[in-house]
């Protein structure tokens, strides 16, 4: 295990490019940072750019853009190679809760505590369509389907809704969990040619729903406190991980036929809350997991950490704490 | 997959507008897509190549290699592979994989244009200044050369022996300018000095047709995607564009192929001729940069008609490409090296940033519902619309979209360099102080022993401080 450190306030997002060589991490000081995954040594030169906490990250496909959500209200497009700020998208009126890449690199989502999920060109970067729901309550993540065709985006009214961006009409409504004050988070899923949606609850357990009859199939419980999220492992393994206030982060392996039971591994270490991702390396049945560390509070200091030979990793930046923000405050 | 949101009207418009930005790394010199478009390779003067990402417009790797200008960029059909030639009188394949040289061949005389095969990226054909082109085969690392002919083929022998002659010896004189692979790679098209296109068998490399298509030099052979046209750019200020005849054809006869030409641009007025000539994506279109001048001509094919000329900097311009599936073009200016870029920017629909809004052309009378402002109770509107939801929801099929190129599983993707540390050291500016930058000279960096010098004499200090003194 290896701890990534830099970062002067809390961590709120990770994201893994696509050929998982390397992460990039969205902190409360305002910057992105890139991460070699092999040695654990950050990039040089941190995304500078948001004028407010980095809230969502997330990867192009290609691995050549990285689209980033803030408090700041925007969604900023980054050249990765030269990491430059391609573009600055005036996105929503409150803090950008979520941000996605469609399969293909040619659409981004974003989503926020106005109630709004914004479709943009990556290439133009035009606003191609807005998604608002009559309540508008505030949508915490918004990520699209497998395809392409639809996104899911949750929200504060315990609601996971998916919804077709181009009609701008919601197809499916899943319901049964409880979400109301964290910014949850879940995935898509696939076993054997079924897709199923997994999420956490503020509950403590883990809900699986059949994408088409919009069914509970499957609830499990290992969490102690709210799970703030569910990410699946590529592929038809049905493997997932989740990671709950209660600082401890469970793979879970799909047993026998749909049968998600018993955490075989827990990692705990985070003393702190943890918000966090999980999520499963493409390459072969190694098992990482995206850990963040919600930052709430807690701060470079207790980032000590040992590379790959085992020498401390001296620090590099100076180790003032500098206020997280609860997830409440966001999400109130 | 963003085209299901884009407006129709945007994308009905299948060419360029406006320019709408430029690239800039040292003097570019050519340019060329990828298939897929999503790269595009640029030859520079000091013999770097550098590959841009269209996605970002940002330099995607720099391939270091050849010492002199880069003359011609070919790419494989994967992408994987670019074959480059030089004026150092090499050609190489790159590997972009990891940026390296995966063969290196040298020529005798300088290289005019080197086109890959369009299946197999170790072969190559090359047409040579004053010298015979070549096949050239480079599986094994001994690269292995194949003349071509550049004679045409005559229908019918002279009787007498003094005509026969003559005829011998003006073909002599011929020599190929421009070559390039059919679709299939199983015959060369190849232009020649005085004006004859020779079609070549490339399994037994002889001539099998041959037609004069012009008078003067044949400058430039380019085909389409689909390898069914041909446009000629000529030294007549003629460009030509021509219908192929399947040659892959079982019952190909070669006495009864018949090349016609199809169009013939030209400018009648200002008697333009054409520094480089492109078809468009679907060869429904052709493009073309005008020597002496600063326009792009763009023509269409169904009728011959020129429908736009795209002003641009003031600026002449050199090769002049079209990208593979939008509309786009992409030409080299020939002063600066300044990649310039002609496309369309569609305009922000405000209905989609309101959803509840709509554009309408002129105001329209609002009818109000029947049950428009009915009082339900909530729970009610929120079981009727959870029943609506009963649609059968595919989350997991990719529908393929048309006309894209269907993006294989295993199809090659460069990898994402995140350390171009050598990106930055060649920067035309350089910063001498905090927000001050300065142009780099065009000689820093190359040590010809110049930088040791000191100044010559007193007075060259002094007209050094001259202009200070003026600007205060």
């Amino acid at each position: 295990m290896r701890t990534l450190e830099g970062h002067l306030a809390g961590v709120s997002t990770i994201a893994w490019s696509p050929d998982s060589n390397a992460i990039a991490s969205g902190s409360d000081d305002k910057t992105i940072r890139l991460w070699h995954r092999a040695t654990g040594k950050p990039y040089p030169a941190p995304l500078l750019g948001h004028h407010n906490y980095v809230y969502s990250l997330a990867f192009s496909p290609k691995g050549n853009m990285l689209a980033s959500g803030s408090y700041d209200e925007a969604v900023f497009l980054w050249d990765l190679r030269a990491r430059r700020q391609m573009r600055s998208l005036p996105a929503h009126s409150d803090p950008v809760g979520g941000v996605d890449f469609i399969r293909d690199g040619t659409l981004v989502c974003s989503c926020s505590t106005d109630g709004l999920i914004r479709v943009w060109d990556a290439a133009t970067g035009q606003c191609l369509q807005t998604i608002v729901h009559e309540d508008n309550a505030p949508v915490t993540t918004a990520r699209f389907s497998p395809n392409g065709r639809y996104i899911l985006a949750f929200t504060l009214d315990s609601c996971i809704r998916l919804w077709d961006y181009v009609s701008g009409t919601c197809k499916k409504t899943y319901q049964g969990h409880i979400n109301v004050k964290y910014a949850l988070g879940g995935a898509f899923g696939v076993t054997g040619s079924d897709a199923f949606i997994a999420s956490g609850s503020e509950t403590g357990e883990i809900y699986f729903w059949d994408v088409k009859s919009k069914d509970i199939v499957q609830k499990v419980s290992g969490h102690q406190g709210p799970v703030m999220w569910v990410d699946t492992c590529p592929g038809q393994s049905g493997t997932l991980v989740s990671g709950g206030l209660d600082a401890t982060v469970r793979i879970w392996v799909d047993v026998n036929e749909d049968e998600h039971d018993h955490a075989n591994g827990i990692t705990t270490g985070h003393e702190n809350n943890t918000a966090l991702q999980g999520f499963v390396d493409d390459n072969g049945g190694m098992v990482q997991v995206k850990i963040e560390n919600g930052g709430y509070g807690d701060d470079a200091r207790e980032r000590m950490s040992v590379d790959v030979n085992g020498q401390e990793t001296p620090a590099q930046y100076a180790e003032e704490s500098i206020g997280g923000i609860e997830p409440e405050e966001m999400l109130g | 997959m963003n085209l299901s949101l884009v407006d129709p009207f945007v994308l009905a418009q299948d060419y360029p507008e406006s320019t709408t930005g430029s690239l800039r790394s040292g003097h570019a010199t050519c340019v060329r897509f990828n298939r897929k478009g999503d790269l595009l390779a640029t030859g520079r003067v000091d013999g770097t190549v550098v590959i841009f990402d269209v996605e970002t417009n940002g330099v995607a790797r720099k391939l270091k290699g050849h010492t002199r200008q880069v003359q011609s960029l070919s790419w494989s059909r994967d992408g994987r592979y670019l074959l480059t030639s030089s004026q150092d009188w090499k050609c190489n394949i790159w590997d972009l994989q990891d940026g390296s040289i995966l063969r290196s061949v040298r020529f005798e005389t300088p290289v005019y244009i080197a086109e890959l095969h369009p299946w197999n990226h170790l072969k190559f054909v090359v047409s040579l200044f004053e010298d015979q082109p070549l096949i050239v085969d480079a599986s094994e690392p001994e690269a292995a050369k194949m003349n071509l002919p550049s004679a045409p083929k005559r229908t019918q022998y002279e009787e007498d022996d003094t005509a026969r002659e003559r005829q011998n010896a003006q073909d002599a004189k011929q020599s190929t300018t421009v070559a390039t692979f059919t679709a299939s790679g199983d015959h060369v098209l190849s232009g020649t000095n005085k004006g004859w296109l020779n079609i070549i068998e490339v399994s037994t490399r002889t001539t099998i047709y041959s037609t004069k298509i012009c008078t003067g030099v044949v400058i430039f052979l380019r085909l389409t995607n689909s390898g069914r046209d041909m446009v000629i750019n000529a030294q007549d200020r003629v460009i030509r564009t021509i219908q192929l005849p399947n040659l892959s054809a079982a019952d190909l006869d070669p006495d009864t192929i018949d090349i016609e030409v199809e169009h013939k641009f030209q400018d009648v007025v200002n008697r333009l001729s054409w520094n480089h000539v492109a078809f468009s994506s679907t060869g429904e279109y052709v493009t073309a940069s005008t020597y002496n001048n600063h326009d792009i001509y763009i023509w269409e094919r169904n009728h011959g008609s020129l429908v736009k000329i795209l002003e641009g900097p003031k600026e002449e311009h050199g090769v002049v490409e079209w990208h593979p599936h939008r509309p786009l073009i992409v030409a080299c200016g020939l002063e600066s090296g300044r990649i310039h870029i002609w496309s369309i920017i569609p305009q922000q629909r405000w209905s989609a940033l309101a959803p509840d809004f709509a554009e309408v052309e002129e105001n329209v009378e609002y009818i109000e519902h029947e049950d428009e402002f009915d009082i339900h109770p909530q729970e009610e509107i929120h079981k009727r619309r959870l029943d609506l939801e009963d649609e059968d929801i595919d989350v997991l099929t990719v529908e393929p979209v048309k006309g894209e190129i269907v993006d294989e599983e295993n199809s090659f993707r460069m990898p994402v360099e995140l350390d171009l540390n050598d990106s930055e050291s060649e920067e035309e500016f350089v910063a001498v102080g905090r927000g001050e930058m300065r142009r780099k000279s065009p000689t820093e960096g190359r040590n010809f022993g110049l930088d040791g010098e000191l100044p010559g004499s007193a007075d060259e200090a002094i007209k050094k401080a001259k202009p200070k003194t003026k600007r205060r």
